[in-house]
This record gives C-alpha cells, sequence and structure tokens, in this order.
C-alpha cells in the first residue's frame, strides 16, 4: 500500500469517529425542541394546595427554561441549583439577556419562565408576574456626618453638583465627595430611575464597581456620600462600619420596609409566565416564592418580599 | 551635512521603534502583573476542579472549563477542515483574480470584519431556533467556528502562497497528482500557516463573550451532551464582573486561569506543529 493512500484511510476513518462523535452528541435532539412544554407531558403527583406540607421527592421530570434580567440570573441559578438537588429528573437552564429578552422569550414560548427586573409595562399585559425578591438602594453617609435626613431634591442637586458644601444642608463646612456607580451597574440603574437623573449630569467625584467599593469610601471619607445595595448595608452597620443610611421620603430604609413597599427606591425581581402554568412551572416558582430560598435572596443582597 | 542628517534620522527611528517594542511588552507586563497579583491567591486544585456555588463567590470553575473546551472543540472541529479546504480551493483550484475567486475573497473578508455580537444573534436565531439546537454548546461551537472561519482561510491561504512556485512546478515535472502535490508539499509548506490560524481562531474564540451568551449560554452544570448548555471561561468572566456583587476576585481568578490556558495552547501548538513538520519531511 503506498502511504499516500495510507494516509487518506487514516484521514477517512478520523472523519467517520468524528461524524459519529457528532451524532451521538445530537441523540438528545428531539428533548431540545420542546424545552419548556415537556414538563406539560409528565406525570406528577404534585397536588395544588398542598405546599404547605412538606413535600415528598416527587416524580416531577422535565426541562424548563428561563431566559431574562441579568440581575436576577444568578439568583435564580441559585434557585434552579437547589430545586434540581431536590427533584433529579429536572433540569433548570438559566440564561441572560435583560429584561426584555425574557419577556419576549416568555411570549413566544422559547422560555417557561422570564426574568425581569422592573414592573411590566402596558404593551406587556397578558403576561403574569411573580415577585420573588425585592432590590432596593439607599443612600449613605459617613457615620459622624450630622446630616440627618436628604429630600428627593437635595440628593438630585447633591449629584449634579449644585449642592458642594454639607453647610448647605445643614451640616459641617465639607465639601461634598460624590460617589456614583460605574456604569452598567444594576444599582446605577434604580438610582437614576427613582430620582430622574441622567447618568451623564452627574458629577461624581469617585467611581466604584461594587458595594463594598462604595461603603469601604464612605467609611474612610467622612464628606462622602454614595449608594449601595439595601442588602449590604443592614449587615455592614450590624458590624460597626462608620456608615449611617440616610431615609429616603421619611422611610427608613429597613429590610421590612423594602418588603412592605413602603420604602420607595427598589424595583420588583419578577418572574413573569404566559398563559397556564404545568406542573413544572407551578412547582419551581412555588418554590422561588417560599422560605426554602430566603437566604439564597439574602446571599444576592435583595430582599426577601413579604409573604 | 546630510550624511549627518541621515543619522539622526536613523538614531530617532532607532528610538521609535525600540520604545514602542518597549510599550508593547509594558503592556502586557501590567495587564499580567495586575491580573496575577490580584487573581492568584483564590486559583488552587480545589477551584479547578469543583463546580460554581453561591452564583461564583464559592466554588469554583471546573464545570466552566468542561464547557469551555468542548465549545472549543466543536468550534476547531468545523472550523479548521472547511477553512483549510476553502483556502485550497482558493489557491490551487482557482485563478488567483478570477471573478470567482474575487467573490469568495470577498465574502471572506467581509466575514472577517463582523462583530462578534452579530455573529452571536445570528447564532441564537440560525442554530438554536431554526436548526432547533437549542442554547447548547454545539450552538455555540457553530457559532464561533462561522466567526474564526476566515481567520483559518486567510492564514492558510497566505501559507499556501507562500509556496515557491518552483515546488508547485518540479512537482508537476515529476508527474505527481494534485492531491499528492497538496499533501506532500504544499500542506508542509502551509503548516506555518495553518498553526498561526489556529492559534488565533483558538485565541479569538477563548476570548469571545458576546457571540457565546446567546448560543452556548449560562448554566454551570456538568454538561451531559453538546445539546446542553454550558457556561464558557469568558462569559463566566463577564458574568462576576458585571452581575454578582462581591465576586471581582473571583473575575480575576477565572481570567488569570483563562491567560494561563491561552499560554499552555499557545506553547504545545508550536510544539505540535514543529514535530508534525520533521516527521513529515522525512516520511
Amino acid at each position: 500500500m503506498s502511504p499516500l493512500s495510507k494516509h487518506l484511510r487514516r484521514i477517512s476513518t478520523l472523519a467517520v469517529v468524528a461524524f459519529c462523535g457528532l451524532l451521538a452528541g445530537c441523540e438528545g435532539l428531539p428533548a431540545i425542541g420542546v424545552t419548556s412544554s415537556e414538563g406539560r407531558d409528565s406525570s406528577s403527583d404534585l397536588m395544588p394546595g398542598t405546599s404547605n406540607a412538606p413535600k415528598p421527592l416527587s416524580p416531577l421530570s422535565g426541562k424548563l427554561t428561563i431566559t431574562g434580567s441579568s440581575t436576577v440570573a444568578p439568583l435564580a441559578a441559585e434557585m434552579a441549583t437547589r430545586f434540581e438537588q431536590r427533584h433529579r429528573d429536572v433540569r433548570i437552564d438559566v440564561q441572560t439577556g435583560g429584561s426584555s429578552r425574557g419577556i419576549i422569550d416568555v411570549q413566544s414560548g422559547l422560555a417557561g419562565i422570564g426574568m425581569a427586573s422592573r414592573q411590566l409595562s402596558p404593551f406587556e399585559a397578558g403576561l403574569t408576574a411573580h415577585r420573588i425578591a425585592v432590590d432596593g438602594v439607599c443612600l449613605i453617609v459617613h457615620k459622624t456626618n450630622p446630616v440627618m435626613t436628604l429630600t428627593d431634591e437635595q440628593v438630585v442637586a447633591i449629584y449634579r453638583g449644585q449642592v458642594s458644601n454639607w453647610s448647605e444642608l445643614g451640616g459641617a463646612d465639607l465639601p461634598v465627595v460624590v460617589v456614583n456607580k460605574a456604569a452598567g451597574r444594576a444599582t446605577l440603574e434604580v438610582f437614576l430611575n427613582h430620582f430622574g437623573l441622567d447618568n451623564a449630569e452627574i458629577k461624581a467625584d469617585i467611581i466604584v464597581g461594587e458595594n463594598q467599593q462604595g461603603i469601604k469610601t464612605v467609611a474612610g471619607n467622612p464628606s462622602a456620600i454614595a449608594y449601595v445595595s439595601i442588602g449590604t448595608v443592614s449587615a455592614e452597620v450590624e458590624r460597626g462600619t462608620a456608615i449611617r443610611s440616610v431615609p429616603a421620603g421619611n422611610v427608613a430604609p429597613t429590610s421590612e420596609n423594602v418588603a412592605s413597599g413602603l420604602y420607595p427606591i427598589t424595583r420588583p425581581l419578577l418572574f413573569v409566565t404566559n398563559g397556564e402554568l404545568n406542573d413544572l412551572q407551578t412547582a419551581f416558582i412555588e418554590f422561588a416564592q417560599s422560605p426554602d430560598v430566603t437566604d439564597l435572596i439574602e446571599a444576592q443582597y435583595f430582599v426577601p418580599p413579604n409573604r | 551635512m546630510t550624511r549627518l542628517r541621515s543619522a539622526k534620522i536613523d538614531r530617532s527611528v532607532a528610538v521609535v521603534c525600540w520604545v514602542s517594542a518597549a510599550a508593547v511588552c509594558a503592556t502586557f507586563g501590567c495587564l499580567l502583573i495586575e491580573i496575577i497579583r490580584a487573581g492568584y491567591a483564590e486559583v488552587s486544585w480545589e477551584y479547578l476542579t469543583s463546580r460554581p456555588l453561591d452564583a461564583g463567590r464559592a466554588g469554583g470553575i471546573g464545570t466552566v472549563l468542561v464547557s469551555t473546551v468542548l465549545v472549543l472543540l466543536v468550534c476547531l472541529a468545523v472550523s479548521i477542515p472547511v477553512g483549510v479546504g476553502a483556502a485550497t480551493w482558493l489557491s490551487e483550484f482557482t485563478t488567483p483574480g478570477s471573478r470567482r475567486a474575487r467573490f469568495v475573497t470577498g465574502c471572506v473578508n467581509l466575514l472577517a470584519s463582523v462583530p462578534s455580537i452579530i455573529f452571536g444573534l445570528f447564532g441564537m436565531v440560525f442554530f438554536s431556533q431554526m436548526l432547533n439546537l437549542g442554547i447548547s454548546i454545539l450552538s455555540g461551537g457553530l457559532t464561533l467556528a462561522c466567526m474564526v472561519l476566515p481567520i483559518v482561510i486567510q492564514t492558510t491561504y497566505s501559507g499556501l502562497r507562500s509556496a515557491a512556485v518552483e515546488l508547485r512546478l518540479g512537482a508537476a515535472a515529476l508527474g505527481l497528482s494534485r492531491t499528492s502535490t497538496l499533501w506532500y508539499l504544499l500542506f508542509p509548506a502551509a503548516t506555518n500557516g495553518v498553526v498561526a490560524g489556529l492559534l488565533l481562531s483558538l485565541g479569538r474564540a477563548m476570548a469571545e463573550t458576546a457571540a457565546l451568551l446567546f448560543t452556548s449560554g449560562y448554566a454551570t452544570r456538568m454538561p451531559e451532551s453538546l445539546l446542553d448548555s454550558g457556561r464558557t471561561l469568558s462569559v463566566h468572566i463577564y458574568d462576576l464582573a458585571i452581575n454578582v456583587s462581591g465576586a471581582e476576585s473571583r473575575a480575576y481568578a477565572s481570567a488569570f486561569v483563562l491567560l494561563i490556558l491561552l499560554l499552555l495552547v499557545n506553547l504545545s501548538t508550536s510544539m505540535l506543529a514543529e514535530r508534525w513538520l520533521r516527521t513529515r519531511q522525512t516520511a
């Protein structure tokens, strides 16, 4: 046999092997097309109305795709992991892409559940929103700062650079050091949205990325003001960090006030569904709204809603 | 007088070149030091083998690494044969400068200038939805293959063209068939080009986020088949840096691993290519 044909034979063998490998990989093909509807066909003994009783390991099975808000995605992925541990035959895939994508995907049926980190708009009527957590933002100043309250107008003036000294707000004669969040941060969006500000008009002295960075900056600077996710503040205050939260509209930024909806600078984190729910969707949404996931919500610095 | 001036120009050109070279090294050095400084401490065997926990703040990147490797394998398994085939056609089976050749070259160049997010959207619509592959490693790998195809074609093509005309003439004079000429003379001569293409595509594919976010997705579970969704390393870094507060050091640790992987790929590919070349020449 000539060396050339030996080479060719080797190549063709390789090609066949590779093709078989691809085919083997494709075996699950039909399962993908029916992503969210599969759970509907599966038998389930999960009775509606028995959610308070401890559930036995039910034969819940199938695949559920969840897409949407990148703010909710890490939380949803954690919930999905815990849910999968309890129901071995269930696969929940969490994908990101923004709130609008979640809503579009749930309308088109690509996703069984959409994630949104904003209220649904009137154009999105017909969908059902399930609140799973609340994201709140609060302003923080240094512990020694004598200014106890700030009106919305004062906050806007500070962030626009129209007020540059704490004495103008009844504080000490210190320049205001404005701390802003980097573009793309979820807290930035909530903040801008509530105060009707545009990021371009903010005159920031310091720009931080993470909540922890904002807290450290304020704790180390008696004249700084920043805003951070509410979930991070209470733990830091308990730990004795030199910061103090500023009430918004006379409502203290406590978890209770956020959960009850009294505190204004918040946004809901939602699961969105379209039409009738199958057993798997129902079970997962019930699970996501149960006390079983409170620790997961708090670990992502969000606040569990009133149940 | 003129000699003095030209000496001066010579010297300043030399200085500019030296400074540019130093600037390149300094940029790379700063990047490397920053990533190593911020990420090194978090990297351990445990980190490399376990799955992400608590949205990536705890646990490791084991499953993410598996998904990354699978996506890259799919990408290369498709793009290398197709790319080398297309480059061979352009170089050997058609007259350079002919209308057909110009058309194909134009397509390749256009493909090369398309931003990766467009590939991502295309992949989501074509592979995930129309071909019904879903958000899966297969969709992601195929999307990446489309993206790196022009790189493979361009480098292979220039490798093939760089083979001396004498080689082709000699082969023709000896009455070697076209396939033999390709296999024994032109492909070995083009090896460097193919390897360069392989490296560049691997690098680009590994670093890709936008094209994969919508195609191979976000799941951190251990993939069971090519049709499962799997998060790649760069998507993981992106998510940790943007969406997960308190995970900045973890993002750096993942970036550190990505950097090491790229270096390893670089080294091993060039070593393999050298060995391949040597065995071919003695065959």
